[in-house]
């Protein structure tokens, strides 16, 4: 496009996107920002204005922050995992084996199926292939369902999102390594410097961008978690496993308090957004150009 | 990439060890499908009592669950549906995706950046937060829901958000101005020059995005819940509802219909699959 | 691109059976055949059609209708019925699900969101009473209202919604196993207290049955079937139920020292002992309940007699015996809790008055009444649907065991009609309070506590 800018590119390439997206996530975000200051339940016909009455009661609901704690830890472990696995055997992948095509399409298949269906499958391998394998072997890791200990069924929740999450993460990283010029790494070889500290001189400041976009990419999903929560724990046992986003749909259906249930989840988007912002920011920073 | 073909016997070993480290993990990864595709062809009984089992105690394999589910998912009208709703969105959000991300590139202004800008914080909002608002507009607002329609523009708006993103990323670093110059010299108009020049270059990362899409509207089920209630309508993964029940599931005939559920994307999937490797999602990054 | 195609025959290959089997419908193979295959097609009951006497309003033929169905177990047995009335009436009756995943008040919310309400409504008679000021339509007037009218429920005074069914709970046993078990026959009259229940645990413990209970893990079972006895059995009628639960709210009543509490927690003390998970309480799995009990592997199962499409499915016949025995909560035999099992209407259908248009809302409850006074909608209800009816004027009788049993004791005085009206999150709140003392990580106190916090913060 030449530099000088008239309304009718904008019309013709920009406006029928755009449209959509304001149309669809924009307007209904606002409105939804609106409806966390009135009374209205859901149902009802008359809706009251009643300020940041929805707000305060955020604050009451120890519940919530509790399960946004339980968040922050879920998060902390998935982010660390899925971009360790995925970088380890992104890197693998693209070293040349036979067959790595075939493994980097393996790898993916987990997001072939969709998030509730996921959950359900695992459920039913946590709570019965595994208990059966522990009955066969009398491994005492797997003697008792792991969804029936809190500390266990947590740990299900971060292998369960990890097994998915990686693999879409492999992929990113499989194509930041395969961007990586061979020129750069080999004068690295040719000077000496071996494993350790290539890897940390070279290969990680050149995959920043890569790294950027997945950490990006899982913190706002882990932070968001809602099928896998409520499909394979539900909350269970005891509602020790009750996330963020499962609170808040609990709040707003189940509990019947829809005001604060939204109010809940503008809360969750602000503090995502704060905490992803500052990410990309930090990681920004150390891209360098290759 | 070869380099690692040559070199001395610690190469090699190093390289048996990760090999067998890949072997591992792949299994890992597989075995829930694994164990979907043998309860799939066993009785509920057996599914409960002896998960893990193929060949030894189980009495009768049967592809009984296949039919079962065939039958009660409705399994052609709901495919048609859902062919239509995901063809249409990935489609639409293909194009409108990669136009608007090449007006941001090639025109830095205010309106490029508070749009890209919003793009990105939208990635990170709730859908409950979306949910009630969404259909309330739509529904006694607008009056559209339960059209086919409705349902492919909200998916193309869903996904417009990510779909920008990873255009943006591939645009700005993959695709040099120079082409462009040189067709506008050659008389070209902004659309030719988009739709012959830059769109065709385009190839990698629309098959990348044309996956993940197809992928995402295939398998939604939240969204296509709250706008479809006509039963004609009704896409793959809602037509499974009747193998839930309110006590307990029915486990064979799920695991049947999501099998016959995964089976077309998976398809897509390979047939798509070098493209979407070689797609160098890493440009997006950039 | 060798691995690519290898893939693509696979996948092929996988393809090709799957259409093949679809193709050779019913075509089984395996290793041994089994005769008593639960996938078989179950033969539903002949519905009588020659006798129809029920008067339909022309003027509403052509009418659509819509209702939402939230039991899920009845959803092809309800669009069986939409077609019979529709053949009858001309009016068409759409029965839509609620989808795994929502819950029917979530999906009745997005539905009036959408302005798509459904004419008609299957809901818990919480929902019930949140929606029915606002959206529901008054049906005090309706003819039905004085056939079922123990299974009333009213609000502010007026009846908003059509009691579809009766369901009953207490702990089901098996006479064929406990018979061979014990080695004499078993008379389930004979067990008229906590103590005696107890004993009886104990004999089949000796003769070999370690742990004959089976126990669910589930919130909605812990929170609402069990941890409700407290409200309920305060003297077996809903009133009482409303009276105990006011109290609570307003902090009138101490937990600690009201009987039924106690009580309650040492009838729950006993099945807890008697798990048959009992090492791993919450790894307990619903479906392998009903295949232990029908396996003679345990002898009761705390649960409702809409446990009855499981146990068949697990293999149970219609004509095996089973039955209820009360939630034995003391050493009194003349107290009505050690004597009554509980039974009260808890799915009901509500019509839209906000939405709809009058010749829907005429032809809802044309279809209604055709539930409850054809010759056609009697038979389904009961037969079709399999539920236990609160009409006194259907004279059929349930034909599964367990409804049976409901059925029986319902006619015979032998069951308390109390329900607790307690709000939506009750059972997931409570429910996991009850999943904690359940495991052993938290004490009677402090399960008490969190009962009276609960109730505290209404």
């Amino acid at each position: 496009m030449k530099a000088k800018s008239n309304g009718k590119d904008f019309c013709m390439f920009a406006l029928p996107g755009l449209f959509c997206f304001l149309a669809v996530v924009i307007v209904p975000f606002l409105y939804g920002i609106y409806l966390t200051m009135t009374d209205w339940n859901g149902v009802s016909e008359v809706k009251n204005f009643v300020g940041l009455t929805n707000f305060a009661g955020v604050f009451k609901d120890t519940a919530f922050w509790t399960s946004l704690g339980l968040t922050f830890k879920y998060v902390v472990a998935v982010v660390i995992l899925v971009n360790v696995i995925a970088f380890l055997l992104a890197w693998l992948l693209t070293r040349g084996f036979k067959g790595q095509s075939f493994f980097r399409a393996g790898f993916f298949t987990p997001n072939l199926i969709g998030g509730i269906v996921l959950g359900y499958i695992w459920q039913f391998v946590f709570s019965r292939v595994f208990v059966n394998i522990g009955e066969a072997t009398g491994w005492s890791l797997f003697e008792a369902s792991w969804l029936s200990d809190p500390a266990k069924a947590f740990a299900a929740l971060v292998l369960v999102t990890v097994w998915q999450l990686s693999g879409y993460m492999i992929l990113i990283y499989v194509a930041g390594f395969m961007g990586l010029s061979e020129d750069v790494l080999e004068a690295a070889s040719i000077d000496g410097a071996s494993g350790w500290v290539k890897m940390k001189n070279i290969i990680l400041p050149l995959m920043m961008s890569s790294i950027t976009i997945c950490l990006f990419l899982t913190l706002s999903r882990a932070f968001m978690v809602y099928d896998v929560n409520l499909s394979l724990t539900a909350g269970a046992p005891y509602g020790t496993t009750e996330m963020a986003a499962m609170h808040v749909y609990e709040k707003a259906f189940t509990s019947r308090q829809y005001g604060v249930g939204q109010a809940e989840a503008i809360i969750l988007f602000i503090i995502v957004a704060c905490i992803s912002g500052a990410q990309v920011y930090l990681t920004k920073k150390r891209e360098v150009e290759a | 990439m070869n380099k690692t073909t040559v070199g001395g016997s610690r190469r090699r070993i190093m390289n048996s060890l990760a090999m067998a480290i890949l072997v591992v993990v792949f299994i890992a990864y597989m075995f829930p499908f694994l164990m979907v595709i043998i309860n799939s062809l066993k009785q509920k009984r057996d599914i409960i009592k002896s998960p893990f089992s193929w060949l030894f105690t189980i009495k009768g394999l049967s592809f009984d669950n296949f039919v079962k589910a065939f039958v009660q998912m409705d399994f052609l009208n709901a495919f048609k549906n859902s062919l239509i709703v995901t063809v249409s969105a990935t489609v639409l959000v293909t194009f409108l995706a990669s136009m608007l991300a090449y007006y941001i590139v090639r025109r830095n202004n205010w309106i490029s950046r508070v749009t890209f800008a919003l793009m990105v914080a939208s990635m990170i909002i709730p859908f409950q937060a979306i949910m009630i608002p969404l259909v309330s507009i739509y529904g006694s607002g607008l009056n559209i829901l339960n059209h086919r329609i409705t349902l492919i523009f909200m998916h193309t708006g869903f996904s417009m958000a990510m779909s920008v993103f990873m255009f943006h990323g591939f645009i700005k670093g993959n695709i040099p101005m120079a082409l462009e110059e040189a067709a506008y010299i050659d008389g070209a108009t902004h659309a030719q020059t988009f739709f012959q020049v830059v769109f065709p270059l385009l190839k990698p990362i629309i098959s990348t995005m044309v996956i993940l899409n197809a992928l995402a509207f295939w398998n939604d089920y939240l969204l296509p819940s709250l706008v479809l209630t006509d039963k004609k309508l009704l896409t793959l993964p809602l037509s499974t509802y009747s193998f839930y029940g309110t006590y307990s599931a029915d486990y064979g005939t799920i695991m049947a219909g999501l099998l016959l559920c995964v089976i077309p994307i998976l398809i897509l999937y390979m047939v798509l699959q070098k493209q979407i490797i070689n797609g160098v999602v890493s440009g997006a990054v950039k | 691109m060798r691995t690519r195609n290898h893939m693509k025959r696979i996948a092929a290959a996988a393809l090709a059976a799957v259409v093949a089997a679809s193709a050779l419908s019913g075509c089984r193979f395996g290793f041994a055949s089994d005769p008593d295959d639960p996938n078989e097609v179950k033969e539903t009951e002949p519905i009588d059609t020659s006798v129809d006497t029920f008067a339909y309003d022309d003027s509403l033929a052509g009418t659509e209708i819509t209702l939402l169905n939230s039991k899920a177990e009845i959803q092809t047995a309800l669009e069986e019925m939409g077609r019979a009335f529709e053949e009858k009436s001309g009016v068409h009756v759409e029965v839509m699900p609620v989808t795994d995943g929502d819950s029917p008040y979530t999906k009745v919310v997005s539905l009036y969101n959408s302005g798509d309400a459904p004419t008609m409504a299957i809901l818990d008679t919480t929902d019930v009473i949140a929606l029915a000021r606002e959206k529901a339509l008054d049906l005090s007037q309706e003819p039905w209202t004085k056939e079922g009218k123990d299974y009333l429920t009213y609000v502010d005074g007026k009846v908003y919604s059509f009691p579809l069914c009766i369901e009953g709970r207490g702990i089901i046993y098996r006479k064929e196993v406990l018979d061979e078990v014990l080695g004499r026959e078993f008379d389930p009259q004979s067990i008229t207290t906590l103590s005696e229940f107890k004993a009886l645990l104990e004999e089949l413990r000796a003769a070999g049955m370690e742990k004959p209970i089976s126990l669910a893990k589930e919130d909605w079972s812990l929170g609402a079937h069990h941890l409700q006895y407290i409200y309920e059995t305060y003297d077996g009628t809903s009133e009482g139920a409303a009276e105990v639960i006011e109290e609570l709210k307003a902090g009138q009543l101490d937990l600690t020292k009201y009987d039924r509490m106690s009580q309650f927690l040492d009838a729950f003390d006993v099945l807890m002992e008697y798990n048959v998970a009992k090492a791993d309480p919450l790894g307990a799995d619903y479906d392998e309940m009903a295949i232990d009990l029908v396996d003679g592997k345990t002898a009761f199962w705390f649960n409702g007699n809409w446990a009855w499409p499981n146990l068949e499915e697990a293999g149970a016949d219609k004509n095996d015996e089973y039955g209820f025995l009360p939630y034995f909560m003391n050493d009194d035999p003349e107290d009505f809790v050690n004597r009554q099992i509980q039974a009260s209407p808890s799915k009901q259908v509500m019509v839209d008055g906000q939405m709809a248009t009058e010749k829907e809302q005429a032809a809802a409850k044309e279809f209604l009444n055709w539930i409850v006074y054809s010759e056609i909608g009697q038979q389904m209800l009961v037969k079709t649907c399999a539920v236990v009816p609160p009409f006194s004027n259907n004279p059929y009788e349930p034909s599964d065991p367990l409804s049976r049993a409901i059925y029986e004791r319902v006619q015979s005085g032998d069951a308390f009609n109390a329900s607790a009206i307690v709000p939506n999150d009750h059972w997931s709140i409570l429910g996991a309070a009850m999943q904690k003392y359940l495991v052993g990580r938290s004490d009677r106190a402090e399960l008490i506590a969190s009962i009276q916090d609960y109730w505290l913060q209404q």
